[in-house]
């Protein structure tokens, strides 16, 4: 449970970025009304964003 | 730390005699009393310390219902945001601003029942100090059990680089300050909550487990809050009332209550020197009583809205034990 629960914790970021980056995304340019590049759907390029940034997050154990 | 009763005043005054007969007795020490690090012999040391604690008696306790009605109802009405925002009956500006405020000053709620000034642990209404403790700190996600701990802990070692969980919140300037509130939240540092939940898997013992589980448990509600929001067309809204406000609150607290009146930290250990007085730009109120924390370490029973009256009222003996109260 433990183990499991710290490697929960360790994929957290990458999760975030998927879970709530994504969407918050999203939903920003849904608001300001602005299209996503390359005829993608708004959520399609929130998770190319946020996925990434996550996962860097996640193995650089910092955001910026 | 709290000083109930005489044998609290007792026991302050014998720790003091002893600190400086344990000087008086080191190899070459002379057989007539010695001068503190203040310039002041034990006796001086003493009747100071007799008459601070005798001062420091009147701030004690007082009316602490405004914490309870604080604490409670900020809670509530931010609780309340959720399902407004659902309902699209929320002005979202205005909740954000608000939910910002609550998350900063439930950690003034939270710290006074930290140190049980809402009720003591053998009163009947011990729980209501248990509870405004718990809610006060849910919109930072920083459990009520390990605040409470991590905070002592910080009493009892403030300003030792390696027992005061606070340490990380050291910075050379105000502008490093603030970003280091920040830096030390990234997921790979050791700083801030992340140092917190090591120390308390170091400690070992059953309360510092329980923290442990208290801030898994709310930081996994946290997480699942935020991507159920986002999924659900909401993570604007869940930014904005939680989120945010969060870190917002975060960076601010660890700013005023950590680093604003312990810096510099260095070496300073010493129960006149490991806080300082200051002047705050922001002022007394919005700086979260912090000017006169001093007052705080060393009479933690005081309330923090008492601490600046309690400070005015110690000035004299402060000056006396070295204290820099040149600044207010």
């Amino acid at each position: 449970m433990e183990l499991a629960l710290r490697k929960l914790f360790y994929v957290m970021p990458f999760l975030f970025g998927i879970g709530f980056i994504a969407p918050l995304i999203a939903q920003t340019m849904a608001y300001w009304d602005v299209a996503a590049p390359f005829g993608m759907s708004r959520i399609a390029f929130g998770l190319m964003i946020g996925a990434p940034w996550g996962l860097y997050a996640m193995l650089r154990g910092r955001w910026i | 730390m709290a000083l109930d009763g005489m044998a609290g005043e007792a026991h302050l005054l014998a720790r003091e005699g002893a600190e400086h007969d344990t000087r008086a007795r080191s190899p070459g020490g002379a057989a007539i009393p010695l001068l503190g690090p203040d310039g002041l012999d034990r006796h001086v040391r003493r009747d100071l310390r007799k008459q601070e604690i005798a001062v420091a008696r009147q701030f004690m306790g007082g009316r602490m219902w405004p914490y309870v009605v604080a604490a409670w109802g900020c809670f509530a009405v931010w609780l309340s945001f959720f399902p407004l925002a659902v309902m699209h009956w929320l002005n979202l500006p205005l909740a954000f601003v608000l939910s910002c405020i609550f998350a900063t000053g439930g950690y003034v709620t939270s710290h006074e029942a930290m140190h049980s000034n809402i009720a003591r642990p053998n009163s009947r209404h011990y729980w209501i100090n248990e509870w405004v403790g718990k809610v006060s700190t849910i919109p930072i996600v920083f459990p009520f059990s390990m605040a409470r701990l991590m905070h002592l802990e910080h009493h009892y070692h403030c300003n030792d680089p390696q027992k005061d969980p606070d340490y990380s919140d050291e910075a050379p300037s105000a502008l490093k300050a603030w970003y280091k509130t920040w830096y030390n939240r990234q997921p790979g540092v050791d700083g801030s909550i992340h140092a917190y939940k090591r120390i308390l898997a170091e400690m070992g013992t059953p309360e510092a487990a329980k923290a442990l589980r208290d801030t898994l448990k709310l930081q996994l509600l946290f997480m699942a809050v935020l991507f159920a929001m986002a999924w659900g067309g909401y993570a604007i809204e869940a930014a904005l009332i939680w989120w945010l406000p969060r870190h917002v609150g975060l960076s601010y607290i660890r700013f005023y209550l950590s680093w604003a009146p312990h810096h510099p930290r260095e070496g300073r250990t010493g129960r006149y020197e490991n806080t300082k007085v200051f002047k705050s730009r922001l002022g007394h109120v919005l700086s979260m009583g912090m000017e006169t924390h001093l007052v705080h370490h060393l009479y933690p029973n005081i309330p923090n809205h008492r601490t600046k009256e309690a400070y005015f009222a110690l000035k004299p003996i402060l000056a006396q034990r070295g204290v820099d109260t040149s600044s207010l």
